[in-house]
Formats: structure tokens, C-alpha cells, sequence
């Protein structure tokens, strides 16, 4: 049997408060302004609003079977066969994700931090420590978090109060200039990166936490901060830089944080800030691997996860190197087969599950009686 | 295993720290950099910081900076190709201004600044400027009193001119793209210019005497349709375009008394709030211009110990106001027929439906556009003294 280790809820919220910023942090401030203008902030309370929805179909799914994670669901819900294609998928995205999101850190450190050195050695370091978290376990993970989370809000708090004199409130005007077609539209990515990928969540939800019923609350609640906060910077995006900068940039948060100027005195301080983007992209990336590397063992019954580790952090590092030849290619991805990658896996399959549930309901039931 | 992890980590921290270090003394501290164009090629100099020169304990008495030319196809090109002439690279993360020649402003800076706002060293609060009559290089040329880098000082100039006297705009780099890409502003850059003798100028001669046989100035605002030049404004134009965009921190205004004489009123606060109205199809704009004032300097013969003499001096500053911005709304109009002063976001904002039709023919519309101006001037104080001293002397 695989190691169980149960983090308390609060653990959880924190992990879900930073898978929910995550990427959205550095990038959707820019997808959003490019279709929504200076409405992306309306996009941005939309797209938060339905993702609770889709947050909130995820805890009941959960909740179904407190004691199994996703992969062990799908394989009571669908049978061995249907069950284990589908969570190879659910595994296959995970992986894929972490690879992107490794990407991710590598671009961004090497476009703005260090142009000259190779994404390798940007990605290798942080493979090596993203191995390191996933074999120390869940438990090393989630007090990590709770550590970081605090130096998360106070830089957070230093970069809103630091840029508040920099608004301008022209910027935004006119509201509601886009129709609400739009709008919707643009939140798309939001929701996706948002909330539909927190499904990689559910290997941790609920089966490792010792009281599943209080972690649904925070789950939900989790994934709220999370999108108030990317409202809050969506908004600062466009109230100081403008819809027009904000969709041309490519990480709009960095140009935001470079503007900080109070008094000639308080500037460039954008280094610091970048520790913002880093700690969320990081544990976003953990739990994407975890979610992968523990799936994996899941599905094949391993006794341990560890062994696998290597091998897959290896491939990590290889694959975020070579599965976008130029940023044109990512922004391409990200703004469609992404989404619908995403919806496909994390939308239509539960969907699917919810309508297999309520067919064989009493079956699994006197399952579960048998078991007991 | 452990072990292994751990000396591997070690190493990762020492190996890749020094991957692209680049020493203080390797670097080429740009300050300023200017942007030429002559027989189709771009001609790039930049103002680059000698330490040993600016250091505290004193130099040697060669110049502070030196300029470092490079010609190229484009402006990257050569930038990259100043180092044929130069020990260290560009390093322009302290850019400070932004200097472009007036040819070059004429054909277009669109092009020109895609590398400026691309490069990832470059940050955006510096300003960026036109140089009038003269080339970038010319004005680049010029060694300064007071500071000791001519870049520093025309930052600053800009600064302390454009918050005490507002005739002139610093724009950075940040506006600058925001108005060449919006569809409802224009862009205006400050002029400067180079006076004198440019020979001396370049050389430590010129600081040795009180009065610089060579300066730099800032003259008044270039305009701009789409990106390239096409005219400048008048001095009080460009004080009358700062009141409209809301951009007079502080300045200072002369007024004509009833019995002949002027006055001067010293502005404290002034604020001016742009309404867009469309009024039967046609777009209107309603300005409000509220100004707090002191009265800085009496020149006639004004009773300042009544109450109503200071109404007399509030009208009368108003109406000259009123009658500054009327008049670089309307030459603009009639001269250059771009809107610089935002009136096209002022409509967008206010009727987003109507300004998606006219948003195309833009800058006709605005040549037929009514400004209504309202000036409110409130004078609070009259400095130290009341009456004029010489209406006192001669009671």
C-alpha cells in the first residue's frame, strides 16, 4: 500500500489559495485585457464566479468516496479498463502541466532575470527541487506552503499598497463598453487555469486530509482568495498600465511591479516581487507532479511512489525544454488547444462521472456496505 | 544517494550563479541615448558615464562622460556595433533620456522604438525628447554646469520645469506607446535644443565659465500625428495644452490690471476635468478647469486691502485661461488636425457606442469639435504683504 499521510484543512486551504493563483498571477492579467479591454476586471469576477461552480461540482465528486483519491474513483465508477484510460489521461495532463509550468518559470527568469543563460540550467534547479518536495511527501509540502503563504501576502500587500499611487482611474473607464458575450469569452482562460485545473486537487482531496467535510469549505474558499487576488492585480494591471499595455505585455504583473516608484526612493524593487510569482508557480508545479507521480503509482498499485520520481522529474526537465520552440507557440497553446485540453479532461469527464454516479448509485452503495 | 543529492546542489548553486555575471566594471553606464537617421541609416549615440570621472574622490579632469557613436540598418544593429569603439557594452538600465532628431521624428519613431520598449535592460521611466534644429548627437555634445552629467540634467531640468512652470511635458516611454497605439490621443514629446557655440560645448571649457558658451534648453512641444512629427506648438500653446491634459503642477500667470499694469498670479493647484458630450451626432467636450492661486507679484495700481480687487484679479485670470486653451485648441485644430489632447478617450469614455463610429475618422471629427471651457479661479492669499509697495510709498 502507498505511505497515507493526512495534512489538517488549513494545510489545504493554503495549497489551494496557491494552485488557484498559481500561473494566472503572471499571465491572465494579458489574456484577459486582449479580449475584454478595460473590462478584464468584470472578466476577471465573472470567470471567478463560475470556477467556484465548477470548485464546488469537484468537492461533491469528491465527497462521493471520502477515503479515494481521482484515479481510485474513476476506477470504482467506470471499472478497471474505462476507469484506468481515464485516469491515464487525468495523469497525462497533470504531467504535461508541470512541464509547461516549468516552462514557464524558465521563460519568464530568462526573459526578465538572467537572458543569457540557457533554460536548462534554469529548469534543472527547479526540477531538482521540485523532485525533492514530492519524495519528502505531502505533509513536507503542505507546511512549506503554510510557511510561504505568509511571505506570499506580505509581499502581495507591499506590492498593492506600493502601486496604489500609481492609479489612474481613467483607465478603466468606460465599464461594460464590451457586451457580456465577450466578457465571457475572455474569462474562459481564467477559469481554466483557475479553476477547472484544480481538479489535479482531488489526489489530495479528500482522501489525505483528516477532515474532509471542513476541507470542502476551504476549498471553496481557497480557490475564492485565489481569484480575488487575481481580480485584485487583473485590476491594478489595467487601472495603471492601461487595457492597451496590459494585453501587449507579456507578463503584465512584472511591468506593474517595475513601476513602483514612491518617492525616486522605493524603485526597481521587481527582483523582489518576482519571489511573488515564484513561490505560487512552484507549488502549483508540485501538486501538478504530485498529483502525476502519485497517480501513476496509484494505477499500477505500486507499493511506493518514490521510484518513480527520478525518472519522470528527468523527463520533466526534457520535456518543458522541447515542447514549445518560441513563446509564439505557447501563447498560441495556451489561448486554445489548452483550454480545450483542459475542458475535455476537467470538465466533460466529471460531468460524465456525475451522470455514471447517479446511474449506478445503489449498486456502489451496496458496494461500499459489502466492503464495510 | 543523499549525499549525492546533496554535493549536486551545492554545485548547482556555485556553477550556475556566475553563468552571466556581468561586473560593475564591465558595464557602460548609458544615461542618455540619441537617435539620428541620415542616408537610410540609423546613427545611434549614447552618453556614457566615465566612473573614474563622477566618482567622490574627483577625477582627473577629463570630461564625465564620453559619447559613443554607432551606425547601423537598424537601431539594435547599431548599438551593438558602438562596440567597435568602446571597451565596455551599453548598459542603459539607468537610461535617463531618450533623445530623437527632429528628421527623424518627421519620417516616423514607431519603428526606432520597438527595440527601445523590446530590450529587456530597458526600463520605461525615462523620458523621451525631439531635438529641435539640431541633431540628437548635437544635443548629446554638450558638457553641463551644475550637474555633471548633461543626461542627469536635462532629466531633471525636465522635471523641475514641467512641475514649476508647465510649459513642457516629461513624457516617458510608458505614455508615449500608450498614445501612438490609442486611437483617441496623439502624442506630444518637449523640444530641446541646443543654443551657442556647439564646439566649445563639447568640451570642459565650457563649464569654466559662468556664462556656458553652449547650453541645452527645453523648448516647447512637438506634435505628433500617428508617429511622425508635424509641427510644434507655441509657448503659451504648450502651457494652454498642460492646463487641458491636467498636467500644471504649479506655474505662474500674468494678468493685465483694469488701470493698466500687470499682475502675476501664482498657481497652486490646478485641475481640469475633460467631459465628452455628443450632441446631436457631433462630439463636444466640456472643460472644467478649477485653479487655486496666491497672488504672486502686483505691477499696477490695485487696492489689494479690498475684497474686491481680488475679484477683479480672479475674473481677469480666467478669462485668460480660458482664452490660452481656447487658442491651442483651436491652432491645433486649424494647423496640425491632431487631437494630442485625448478629446477622442474623453468621448470614448463617456459614449463608448457613438465613439465606435467615429473612432475611424478620428481626427476630422476633432477639427470641427466645440470646446466648451469653464475656468473657476479662486485666489486664497496675497503673499507676505498686502497693497503693492509702491502704491505704498506714493500714499
Amino acid at each position: 500500500m502507498l505511505p497515507t499521510v493526512k495534512i489538517n484543512s488549513y494545510q489545504f486551504l493554503v495549497l489551494v489559495i496557491l494552485f488557484t493563483i498559481g500561473t494566472s498571477i503572471l499571465v491572465i492579467p494579458s489574456a484577459l485585457a486582449a479580449n475584454a479591454k478595460q473590462d478584464a476586471w468584470i472578466a476577471a469576477i465573472l470567470g471567478m464566479g463560475i470556477g467556484l461552480l465548477i470548485v464546488w461540482l469537484f468537492t461533491k465528486i469528491g465527497l462521493w468516496f471520502p477515503n479515494l483519491t481521482y484515479i481510485q474513483v474513476n476506477k470504482t465508477l467506470f471499472g478497471k479498463w474505462i476507469g484506468n484510460i481515464f485516469s491515464l489521461l487525468f495523469i497525462f495532463m497533470t504531467f504535461l502541466y508541470t512541464a509547461i509550468l516549468l516552462y514557464y518559470s524558465g521563460s519568464f527568469l530568462t526573459i526578465h532575470v538572467m537572458p543569457n543563460t540557457p533554460m536548462a540550467a534554469t529548469n534543472i534547479l527547479f526540477a531538482i527541487i521540485l523532485v525533492m518536495a514530492i519524495r519528502l511527501g505531502l505533509e513536507t509540502i503542505a507546511r512549506s506552503a503554510e510557511i510561504f503563504i505568509a511571505i506570499f501576502f506580505i509581499l502581495f500587500f507591499i506590492l498593492v499598497v506600493f502601486i496604489a499611487p500609481e492609479v489612474e482611474f481613467k483607465n478603466i473607464q468606460p465599464v461594460l463598453e464590451i457586451d457580456i458575450n465577450k466578457i465571457f469569452q475572455s474569462s474562459l482562460p481564467l477559469i481554466v487555469v483557475s479553476s477547472l485545473n484544480t481538479i489535479s486537487l482531488l489526489m489530495i482531496f479528500p482522501a489525505f486530509i483528516n477532515r474532509p467535510s471542513s476541507a470542502k469549505k476551504h476549498f471553496l474558499i481557497g480557490n475564492l482568495i485565489g481569484g480575488l487576488i487575481v481580480t485584485i492585480i487583473t485590476i491594478l494591471c489595467i487601472l495603471v498600465l492601461g487595457s492597451d499595455m496590459t494585453a501587449l505585455q507579456m507578463f503584465p504583473s512584472y511591468e506593474l511591479a517595475k513601476k513602483i516608484n514612491i518617492g525616486n526612493f522605493v524603485t526597481r524593487i521587481e527582483a523582489m516581487m518576482a519571489a511573488l510569482w515564484i513561490i505560487c508557480l512552484y507549488f502549483k508545479m508540485v501538486i501538478y507532479f504530485y498529483a502525476a507521480v502519485f497517480g501513476l503509482a496509484q494505477m499500477f498499485q505500486l507499493k511506493d511512489y518514490r521510484p518513480l520520481t527520478y525518472p519522470l522529474g528527468m523527463i520533466v526537465v526534457i520535456l518543458s525544454l522541447v515542447i514549445f520552440p518560441n513563446n509564439l507557440e505557447q501563447s498560441v497553446y495556451d489561448t486554445t488547444i489548452d483550454i480545450y485540453f483542459s475542458l475535455t479532461i476537467c470538465l466533460l469527464l466529471p460531468l460524465l462521472m456525475v451522470v455514471v454516479y447517479a446511474i449506478r448509485k445503489k449498486q456502489l452503495q451496496k458496494l461500499r456496505k459489502h466492503r464495510n | 544517494m543523499k549525499k549525492g543529492i546533496f554535493i549536486l546542489l551545492i554545485l548547482s548553486i556555485f556553477l550556475t550563479g556566475c553563468w552571466n555575471r556581468r561586473e560593475l566594471n564591465e558595464l557602460g553606464i548609458t544615461l542618455a541615448i540619441g537617435i539620428d537617421k541620415s542616408d537610410d541609416e540609423y546613427l545611434v549615440s549614447a552618453q556614457v558615464v566615465v566612473p573614474s570621472e563622477v566618482s567622490m574622490k574627483g577625477g582627473t579632469g577629463a570630461t564625465p562622460v564620453t559619447l559613443i557613436k554607432g551606425r547601423g540598418e537598424t537601431v539594435y544593429e547599431a548599438i551593438r556595433k558602438m562596440t567597435k569603439g568602446m571597451s565596455r557594452k551599453i548598459y542603459p538600465g539607468h537610461l535617463r533620456m531618450l533623445i530623437i532628431s527632429e528628421s527623424l521624428a518627421k519620417e516616423g519613431i514607431g519603428d526606432p522604438l520597438d527595440l527601445i520598449s523590446r530590450d529587456w535592460e530597458l526600463r520605461s521611466d525615462f523620458y523621451v525628447a525631439v531635438a529641435r534644429d539640431a541633431t540628437a548627437e548635437q544635443i548629446l555634445n554638450v558638457q553641463t554646469p551644475l550637474e555633471t552629467i548633461p543626461a542627469n540634467k536635462m532629466f531633471s531640468t525636465l522635471k523641475v520645469s514641467e512641475e514649476n512652470w508647465a510649459a513642457t511635458v516629461g513624457v516617458t516611454l510608458d505614455q508615449l506607446i500608450t498614445d501612438l497605439r490609442s486611437d483617441g490621443k496623439e502624442a506630444v514629446l518637449t523640444g530641446i535644443l541646443v543654443t551657442g557655440n556647439s564646439e566649445i560645448g563639447s568640451s570642459k571649457q565650457n563649464v569654466e565659465t559662468i556664462t556656458p558658451a553652449t547650453s541645452i534648453k527645453l523648448d516647447d512641444l512637438a506634435v505628433f500625428k500617428e508617429d511622425k512629427l508635424v509641427g510644434w506648438l507655441t509657448e503659451d500653446e504648450s502651457r494652454g495644452y498642460n492646463g487641458i491634459v491636467n498636467q500644471v503642477k504649479n506655474t505662474v500667470g500674468t494678468v493685465s490690471c483694469p488701470e493698466g499694469g500687470k499682475a502675476d498670479i501664482e498657481v497652486l493647484h490646478f485641475k481640469t476635468k475633460v467631459k465628452g458630450i455628443v450632441k446631436n451626432g457631433s462630439p463636444e467636450v466640456d472643460l472644467q478647469v478649477n485653479i487655486e492661486a496666491n497672488v504672486g507679484a502686483v505691477e499696477c495700481r490695485i487696492d489689494l486691502t479690498k475684497p474686491e480687487s481680488i475679484k477683479i484679479l480672479e475674473k481677469a485670470y480666467e478669462k485668460a485661461v480660458e482664452e490660452t486653451i481656447n487658442h491651442s485648441i483651436i491652432s491645433v485644430q486649424e494647423k496640425y488636425e491632431t487631437d494630442i489632447f485625448g478629446f477622442g478617450n474623453a468621448i470614448h469614455r463617456s459614449n463608448p457606442k457613438e465613439w465606435k463610429t467615429m473612432k475611424k475618422q478620428w481626427n476630422q471629427h476633432f477639427t470641427d469639435l466645440a470646446a466648451n471651457v469653464k475656468v473657476d479661479v479662486k485666489i486664497l492669499k496675497t503673499g507676505t504683504v498686502n497693497n503693492s509697495v509702491v502704491v505704498k510709498r506714493k500714499d
